[in-house]
């Protein structure tokens, strides 16, 4: 247990830098200066210089870069270049947006994906069983943005309920906080309860179908008991495996939805960050995100051992 | 069609102009949200140019010695008077008596002084520092004046001390202005809600009697067009002013509760062509390619219409403008006789380049491809994102063909660098523009702008496309909005909102 762990986090770490260094690079690649973009046409040459000087886009790219990864691994992740404040407080701020949403959205589709896919697996040979199916099917084709534009119209435009874009503060406005999550949230949160419908549904199926399953039954159990802890029990490592999958897939996604939904999240910052090319924040951003995601797939390899004794880590 | 959408916007301005009869007396109170379309990197307009500094601060918070009006005038702001000597080299501007900043501190001489001072210095990390290049020196003078001593006359200079860039904050606070503004204008600077909005509120000791209206202006970031037309219709934003796309401005006449304005700007969509390198070093090969465009095809086409055709760099809004849209006015024939003439009977093939933020100019450059490609021209059409333009479009040269909106207003003198992105070099031009900035009287100036827009049409320097117009969609009970942009601004002043 203890080396699987150990060198669990040693990938993790060699991951996480070999992100920091393909964003590094694809930076230097492409053309395009922070200190050009920062000071727009008609800059004065003198005025560059001097921002590059003051940027620290004077030093040659390896040392820059080590310069930056020595500082990171103390915690210290430079200063934005667009915004000219430390890039650990302007990503701390920008999670206050995008944590709620990634929460709600997982949260949202776990409530109606997991009892929708057992209701359609328990179902199945009725009426029920395929129009779930086909739920998920038109749920996983639809995109999040076109949704989002859709619940805009509806929710907004045509009804007035919740605000079409924007965010509010917590604590200038609990309520107007809330309001403004709704849409992102469901918006996100449809595409992964679509998937997450389908493979529960496929999950359970295949978990009903097993022997111990005919024996549990043969032997006189109630079906609830059944399904809730002999089925259940068994699909909840597939189960476990889509819910880590959906995370990634919702932090990512939220990407476009801040965009669409004018939430000044970790996602919106990233498009600002790829604009501007400020290589400090963009750089810390990619990590938190490889980091975020490494971490969730760590979580979910350890709980394999609690949902199933059989399966050992070595 | 054509004839259809003439129509469409006659009936809009028509029906506009009866809105505007009607204005209702202003009422004090209420505070209204305007969209803006990104983050600015900081709120200082003297080190930053992001237009969306100016949106939000310009003649809100931050005033100048002078400003803009509406109508593109120049009128007193800080200073309430100006003498000029009769060589032009000398310039007092008498300042206003007990003006005080947000902080309550007092406005002093030497925050004018030490502005100026940074202005000019090409190191001190201030924008746009060419503009103030005839300033010899600023000093402070009896009863309340400043003095600008000039090195050379310089007709442009009381138009650029209206610029943004040219606005007066406590010099001991420079620093902080970037997070905290400070100014002198109707409106103080309140919150900054990081990357969603930023509050305005009343600045309740205003030198200029009865005004602002309103209590609070929030400015909201909405970075996507359609998110903010739906935040206008469901009534969470009161006005856009800032990149609204025609088709969106058209449709606000069946809209419950909207209405729209169109106005004019200083921007002239241009298709740019690099100088430096064959075949646009060919006169003939650039006369043939604004033969190939048919400018009104565009309008109609990417516009719906709203827009002027040009012909020139200069907008119909600018106070000198020439209308020299029907020189090398739309004839393929004409364009293929010259390509042959020019020793391209079989045409040739080019990269285009489109900056992704701009959805005009991509839009237009698609029909200018269509259209080059009818006369012979293959076009090699691709997006490149903002950074990449500015750094190997714009700085670095590196093109063939490009389209991009001219914005800024009095920016013909662009040509007399030759360092310039699109390249263009003749001396003649450069010294008519030398000479301009020398000539004081305004008929003189009007004389020598038309004769450089005239030389650069002749040229065929690059394809003036079309002047968009300045668009504004707004809740139909706001009132006393800027309808034209003789300079980016969101002037809340004199806003208000009836109930």
């Amino acid at each position: 247990m203890f080396t699987y762990i150990s060198r669990r986090l040693i990938t993790s770490v060699i991951t996480i830098f070999l992100a920091a260094i393909l964003v590094f690079s694809a930076l230097l690649a492409i053309p395009g200066d922070p200190a050009e973009i920062i000071l727009g046409i008609n800059a004065n040459p003198k005025a560059l210089v001097a921002l590059h000087e003051q940027l620290g886009l004077d030093v040659a790219p390896v040392p820059r870069f080590t310069n930056w990864v020595m500082g990171a691994v103390q915690g210290d992740f430079g200063e934005s270049l667009k915004y000219r404040k430390p890039v650990r407080g302007l990503i701390t701020d920008r999670l206050r947006v995008s944590l709620p949403l990634a929460f709600g959205s997982v949260l949202l589709a776990c409530l109606i994906a997991l009892p929708l896919g057992i209701f359609a697996a328990v179902k199945k040979g009725t009426i029920f069983d395929p129009i779930v199916v086909i739920f998920s099917q038109v749920g996983a084709a639809v995109p999040s943005f076109w949704l989002a534009l859709m619940l805009i119209l509806f929710f907004s435009v045509k009804n007035h309920w919740l605000p079409a874009g924007g965010f509010t503060p917590w604590e200038r406005d609990p309520s107007a906080y809330l309001r403004s999550l709704i849409l992102p949230i469901l918006a996100l949160a449809l595409g992964q309860t679509a998937v997450m419908t389908r493979m529960t549904r496929a999950a359970m199926l295949e978990v009903l179908n097993k022997d111990y399953i005919r024996t549990a039954k043969a032997k006189g159990l109630s079906s609830r008991i059944v399904l809730w802890t002999h089925a259940l029990h068994n699909a909840l490592v597939t189960i476990i495996t889509i819910l880590g999958i959906s995370l990634t897939n919702i932090l990512i996604g939220s990407i476009v939805i801040e965009q669409v939904f004018a939430l000044p999240g970790l996602g919106r910052l990233a498009l600002t960050a790829m604009g501007t090319r400020d290589y400090p924040l963009l750089q810390a951003e990619v990590m938190f995100y490889a980091s975020a995601i490494v971490f969730l797939s760590f979580l979910v390899d350890m709980s394999y051992g609690f949902l199933d004794p059989r399966i050992r880590y070595t | 069609m054509k004839t259809f959408l003439k129509v469409l916007v006659g009936l809009l301005i028509f029906g506009l102009s009866i809105s505007v009869a009607q204005t209702p007396e202003p009422v004090y109170g209420g505070s209204v949200n305007i969209a803006i379309t990104a983050e600015p990197p900081g709120w200082d307009p003297t080190v930053s140019t992001s237009q969306e500094i100016a949106r939000v601060m310009y003649h809100n918070v931050y005033e100048g010695l002078v400003r803009f009006k509406e109508n593109g005038e120049i009128v007193p702001a800080l200073a309430e008077s100006w003498e000029v000597s009769d060589d032009a080299l000398s310039w007092t501007f008498k300042i206003r008596e007990g003006i005080k900043f947000h902080d309550g501190s007092d406005l002093t001489l030497e925050d004018i002084v030490a502005k100026f001072n940074r202005a000019k210095d090409p190191d001190s990390g201030h924008v746009h520092t060419k503009y103030f290049t005839a300033i010899e020196t600023i000093e402070a003078g009896e009863g309340n004046t400043v003095t600008f001593t000039l090195n050379k006359p310089s007709s442009s200079l009381l138009f650029n001390l209206a610029r943004p860039d040219s606005i007066i904050y406590p010099a001991a606070l420079q620093e902080s202005q970037a997070s905290t503004p400070i100014g002198t204008g109707p409106f103080m600077f309140d919150e900054y809600i990081e990357g969603s909005e930023v509050r305005l509120i009343k600045n309740p000791d205003y030198y200029m009697a009865g005004v602002p209206y309103l209590d609070a202006v929030n400015f909201k970031i909405m970075p996507d067009p359609d998110t903010r037309f739906a935040a206008l219709q469901s009534g969470d934003i009161n006005l856009i002013g800032t990149s609204l796309p025609p088709e969106q401005f058209l449709q606000l006449d069946s809209l419950a509760g909207l209405k729209g304005t169109s106005g004019s700007a200083t921007t002239e969509i241009t298709v740019g062509m690099n100088e430096s390198r064959a075949p646009f070093n060919n006169k003939l090969v650039r006369q043939a390619i604004t033969y190939a465009i048919d400018k009104e095809a565009i309008v109609n086409g990417a516009m719906f219409g709203l827009g002027t055709v040009i012909g020139s760099h200069m907008s119909p809004s600018e106070p000198y403008y020439i209308d020299l849209s029907q020189q090398y006015s739309y004839n393929p024939e004409k364009a293929r006789e010259l390509l042959a003439e020019a020793g391209y009977p079989d045409g040739f093939t080019i990269k285009f380049e489109l900056p992704e933020p701009y959805n005009i100019e991509r839009r237009s450059g698609q029909v200018v491809a269509q259209q080059l490609a009818e006369v012979g021209i293959t076009v090699d059409l691709s997006v490149v994102d903002w950074g990449t333009w500015i750094n190997r479009i714009y700085l670095g040269h590196d093109y063939d063909m490009t389209i991009i909106g001219h914005s800024e207003p009095k920016d013909i003198g662009v040509y007399g660098n030759p360092d310039y992105y699109f390249q263009y070099n003749n001396p003649a031009v450069t010294a008519l523009l030398d000479a301009v900035e020398l000539e004081l009287v305004p008929e003189n100036q009007t004389a020598i702008y038309q004769a450089v827009a005239k030389i650069l049409a002749n040229d065929a320097v690059n394809v003036w496309l079309f002047s968009p117009p300045y668009l504004v969609a707004v809740s139909d009970n706001l009132y006393g909005f800027w309808q034209n942009q003789p300079t980016p601004s969101i002037d809340a002043t004199e806003i208000y909102q009836v109930q």
